[in-house]
Formats: structure tokens, C-alpha cells, sequence
């Protein structure tokens, strides 16, 4: 622990000493006694600096928990020598406020074990790291202070709040492996999707007895089999407008989330591209197991400024493999994303883009210029929209406070009117 | 605040006696104590514990100067003013210690009102000590002054110390 004084001590000496002297000089035994208090407390406290032996441990409910759940911190304090007063306070993250106060002072008594429990409310999504206690501990009239970092830092995942999609987009085409999709292609499935006529090799349960008695010959019914779907996420996170606690950021991961946990539940292959200062990437996978490496992965994303041209080579190709709907999520606000959704759909990706809105983040400022800026900025984000549009890429504004279902609904309405332009 | 106000008012009750007791020098002895209560206001509301000690020298040095210049006979006041100096000092550092946003429970208050008032009452008894001890005929000389000033050295050099730990 680290030990500081208190300058009043040095100050208390100084005016004793001062005091004896000037009665010395003056031969008053008023001045003398001036001194006797001042130099009684500095040899109280010069005796009072006796090290109280602390230890704090920090300890969490769970290690991982939903946004906005409510977990205790529980930080115990003890000390074999008590101690008069000591300043405690839990290092926690912006994310993790309490309703408790922090710091607290608390008084210790020899060999005593105090409880602290504070209610932290998970207020955003993240990987945080809860403590350690900074620690003070004073004598009692605060001669002596004892400073420490005491009790190892907890760990804690705050996993994103999910939304509830009632549909997802279909992608343009499936895989070849057996999921919920139905699939546009012909072969063994369920649902119906025409007849043809017999051919060898068909099987007789196929047989359409209607059509056949109707035409003369074998007619058979063909059905759309059941496939499932690769679906990228891919993030923008090359910017990030923040205003009052949100972020363009934190609505991304939020919508990567719901979109994940919806797809994988559907048997489909779902991977993560975190497209900016760092890049980042999940393959395709589907299963429990993906949505929690995809959520780890979505809680550690931020924001890192970068000045290095990225482009969609730098990303491995089985990261986005052929025939895969590419859902982006980005709030349009650098060039190089912009710039790599446009070299997607060029590719010839089956490309969706949800704009994560800015617009509510924005001050427009006031003044003219403010004024004029903020609307060149808008006009702009609207070219860049119509760039997509004109590429065949459907654009979606989604904007905080909305549900993630109408911007998918949105986009279900263009893609069920437009058909991909092969580049 | 409370205890910031208190520290003024301990601060006012000896800078007063020492005011009412100066008489014809009055308004010098008010101005050495509004000086030093400058020092305090600096040190109550900027947090500057630095500057306390030249407070309590401008308030102890307006109290010496209305002593030497007008008492002929030993102030028995003088206990209670060095108990007041002290309080006042103390009261100061603890309105600056709880400037801080903590949450202080009632134990540590009674236990930091308890430890002040028994320094407090240490400090008059120790105080009320010299004086009387000085009342004795206890014999002058140059004894009595080689061992006053051997003591005067002594928390000197205590000070310096405690000053560079």
C-alpha cells in the first residue's frame, strides 16, 4: 500500500515550533501554550502511522448476462487491524452504472469482514472487465492515508438485447444442404412447384394421376426442395456517430445479433465480416455454438481510427463464399465501406444494405453555414444511396427507436419487384 | 458546509477575543485575522490544505500581538484560544477531506467527531498545563531558558522531519 501524510502534519510542527520561538523571544507563556496543542497532535499523529493491513475481493454473480439485467457486485473488504475510515470505490465501466453510491466510506473494526453489494445495471452490450477497488484507508483524524488497488478485476460479457423478427429476407439462392428455405430449384421437397412429364428414374408416388388421366400419359409433380442459406453480417466499422449513450455501432451489433440468432435458428450458415480499422471475420457456420462465437465476436467490435485503404480483397475468400446473401450494416459514413459494399454487389453478391441511420446522432448546430452543411451532408448521403439503388442494391434506412422488422420488411417489398442485374 | 462553517465561526470566536482584548490596536490585529481569513477561505473553498498553516499563523500572530502589547498579566484565555486554533485547523481539514462525492457512513462521522473531540479536550489540557505551569514559582533563569529553548529546538527538528517524510 502506498502511504502519504497529511501536510498538516509538517504544518502542525512548524506551527509549534514557530509558537515556542516567538514565546521564547517574547517571554509570553500565552505563545507557549499555543504551541502545546499543535505540537500534541503532530506526536499524535507521527504515532498514528501504523499500516492497516486491507484486502478487498470482487466478486460477480455471473460471468455473462443479458443487456439491461440487473447483476450484484459483491466486494468484501476486510482488515486484521481495523481501520477508522476507508474510502472504497469499484472501478466500473461507463456501461455498468449502480444505483448504490461509489465510492462509499466505511468504517472497520479489528479483524472484521464488510459486505458491499452493488447492483450493477448492464446498460449496453459489451466485454468489460469489473474492478479492481481502489482503496484508501485513513487513521482517525486523517493524519495518514493508505492507498491501494486491491482485488482482482472480474470479468464480464454483456451479450446485446434480441429483437424478435417475424421474417427474414430469403436470399436469391440456397445451398445445397438440407435446411428451412425453400428453394427456388426443383427436386425432393414439400412444397409444390409444377408438373412435367415422366421420366425414368422418377418415382411412382410422384405421379400427378389427374394430369395423367387428363393428358394420356405419365405426368409427375415436381416440388421446390428445402435448402438452407449462407448469410454474411457484414459490419461497417470504420465509423461511428455516438450522441447521449448510442451509437450507430451499438444499433449495428444490436441488429447483427437479432439477425444471427434468427438465421441460425432456421438451420442456416451464418458468418460475421467486421469491415473497418480492424479487420475481422467469421465463416460461415451454423449452430449454438456459432451464435455464441458470433456474439462474443459482435461485443468485441469498436470503432479504431484507421487511415489504411481496405478493400473487400483483404478478406479471405471463404468469408464470403459464392451464393451467400451479404447482409451490410453500415451507417454510410466512410468512403472505403461505401466503396466495398459497391465492389460486392459488382462481385455479384447477393447484397442488402441496411443503412444504420446517423441522422438521430446529428446536431444540425445552428447558424446558416450549420444549416447549409448539414444539408449538404444529407444530399450526399442520398447520392451515395441512389448509387446503390442504381447497382441494384436495395437501401434501407433503419433509424433508432424503429423496429429491425420494417427495414427488413422494406427490403422484402423491393427484392419481391427487382431482380439481380448481373454485372 | 457545516463543518466549513463551523471553522469560520471558531476562526471568528478567537479572532474576536483577540480583537476585544487588543483595544487600542484593534483594527491592526482585525486585519492580520481577515488576512489569515483569507487564507482559510482559500483553503475551504479551493481545497488548498497547504495554505492553513499561514492561516493559523496570521490568527495566532493577531492573538500575539494583542497579548504582548496590552497584557501585563498571563491570559488564562490562552488554553481555550490554542484549543480554538487547533479546532478551527481541524475542523478545516475535514470540511476539505469530505469535498470528495463519497458516501460516508454515520460510524466513520462519530468516529472522526469522537477522535477530534478527544484531541480537542487534549489539546486544552495540555494547553491549560503550560499555563499553569507557568503560574507555579517553579524559579526563572537562564536553566529554565537553555531548557526552553532545547524544547523549541527539539520540535523544530521534529517539524523538519516530519516535513521531508
Amino acid at each position: 500500500m502506498t502511504r502519504r501524510s497529511s501536510p498538516r502534519l509538517a504544518g502542525y510542527a512548524g506551527l509549534a515550533a514557530l509558537a515556542l520561538v516567538a514565546g521564547l523571544a517574547a517571554g509570553r507563556v500565552e505563545l507557549v501554550a499555543l504551541a502545546a496543542p499543535f505540537a500534541l497532535a503532530a506526536a499524535i499523529g507521527a504515532a498514528a502511522g501504523r499500516e492497516p493491513q486491507l484486502g478487498a475481493r470482487l466478486a460477480l454473480d455471473r460471468e455473462r448476462v443479458l443487456e439491461g439485467d440487473e447483476l450484484p457486485l459483491t466486494l468484501e473488504l476486510s482488515s486484521p487491524t481495523g481501520a477508522s475510515r476507508v474510502d472504497v470505490l469499484a472501478l466500473l465501466p461507463a456501461a455498468l452504472p449502480t444505483a448504490r453510491p461509489n465510492p462509499r466510506a466505511v468504517r472497520l473494526a479489528a479483524g472484521e469482514t464488510r459486505t458491499i453489494e452493488l447492483p450493477l445495471r448492464c446498460a449496453r452490450w459489451g466485454a468489460f472487465s469489473v474492478g479492481p477497488a481502489l482503496v484508501r484507508a485513513r487513521d482517525a483524524l486523517a493524519f495518514h492515508a493508505w492507498e491501494a488497488r486491491l482485488g482482482a478485476p472480474a470479468p464480464l460479457r454483456v451479450y446485446p438485447s434480441v429483437e424478435t423478427l417475424h421474417a427474414l429476407l430469403p436470399p436469391f439462392e440456397t445451398q445445397v444442404y438440407v435446411g428451412n428455405q425453400v428453394s427456388r430449384a426443383r427436386g425432393e421437397g414439400i412444397e409444390f412447384a409444377d408438373v412435367r412429364p415422366w421420366t425414368p428414374g422418377d418415382r411412382i408416388r410422384r405421379i400427378n394421376w389427374r394430369a395423367t388421366a387428363r393428358r394420356g400419359e405419365l405426368w409427375v409433380n415436381d416440388q421446390h426442395p428445402e435448402r438452407n442459406t449462407d448469410v454474411v453480417l457484414f459490419l461497417d466499422t470504420f465509423a461511428e456517430i455516438e450522441h447521449d449513450g448510442r451509437s450507430t455501432l451499438d444499433l449495428a451489433v444490436r441488429a447483427a445479433t437479432s439477425l444471427a440468432h434468427r438465421y441460425l435458428q432456421r438451420k442456416d450458415r451464418v458468418g460475421v465480416v467486421s469491415f473497418g480499422g480492424y479487420l475481422s471475420w467469421l465463416l460461415p457456420a451454423s449452430g449454438t455454438r456459432q451464435l455464441y462465437k458470433i456474439v462474443d465476436s459482435l461485443i468485441q467490435m469498436d470503432v479504431v481510427l484507421s487511415f489504411a485503404a481496405k478493400g473487400v480483397d483483404f478478406l479471405p475468400p471463404r468469408s464470403l463464399p459464392p451464393k451467400a446473401l451479404v447482409l451490410a450494416l453500415t451507417p454510410l459514413l466512410d468512403a472505403r465501406s461505401a466503396a466495398a459494399i459497391l465492389d460486392l454487389r459488382a462481385r455479384g453478391f447477393d447484397l442488402v444494405v441496411v443503412e444504420v441511420s446517423p441522422i438521430p446522432f446529428v446536431d444540425p448546430g445552428k447558424g446558416e453555414l450549420a444549416d447549409l452543411s448539414y444539408r449538404l451532408w444529407r444530399l450526399a448521403r442520398e447520392s451515395l444511396r441512389a448509387r446503390y439503388e442504381r447497382a441494384g442494391v436495395p437501401v434501407v434506412e433503419w433509424r433508432d427507436g424503429v423496429p429491425l422488422n420494417v427495414p427488413l420488411e422494406e427490403v422484402a417489398a423491393f427484392r419481391r419487384y427487382a431482380r439481380p442485374a448481373r454485372a | 458546509m457545516t463543518l466549513a462553517v463551523l471553522a469560520v465561526l471558531v476562526y471568528g470566536a478567537v479572532l474576536a477575543d483577540a480583537v476585544r482584548r487588543a483595544r487600542g490596536i484593534g483594527a491592526i490585529v482585525a486585519e492580520i485575522g481577515l488576512l489569515g481569513l483569507i487564507f482559510l477561505g482559500f483553503v475551504l473553498t479551493r481545497g488548498i490544505e497547504e495554505l492553513l498553516p499561514p492561516a493559523m499563523v496570521c490568527l495566532g500572530g493577531a492573538y500575539a500581538v494583542a497579548v504582548i502589547v496590552h497584557g501585563a498579566s498571563v491570559d488564562e484565555r490562552a488554553p481555550l484560544v490554542a484549543a480554538g486554533l487547533l479546532l478551527c485547523c481541524e475542523l478545516a481539514t475535514w470540511s476539505v477531506d469530505e469535498r470528495l462525492r463519497v458516501a460516508v457512513e454515520r460510524a466513520v462521522v462519530r468516529a472522526r467527531a469522537a477522535a477530534l473531540a478527544t484531541l480537542t479536550g487534549g489539546a486544552l489540557t495540555a494547553a491549560a498545563l503550560v499555563v499553569a505551569v507557568a503560574a507555579a514559582p517553579a524559579g526563572r533563569g537562564l536553566v529554565w531558558t537553555a531548557a526552553g529553548a532545547a524544547s523549541a529546538v527539539l520540535v523544530i527538528a521534529v517539524a523538519i522531519r516530519a516535513g521531508r517524510h
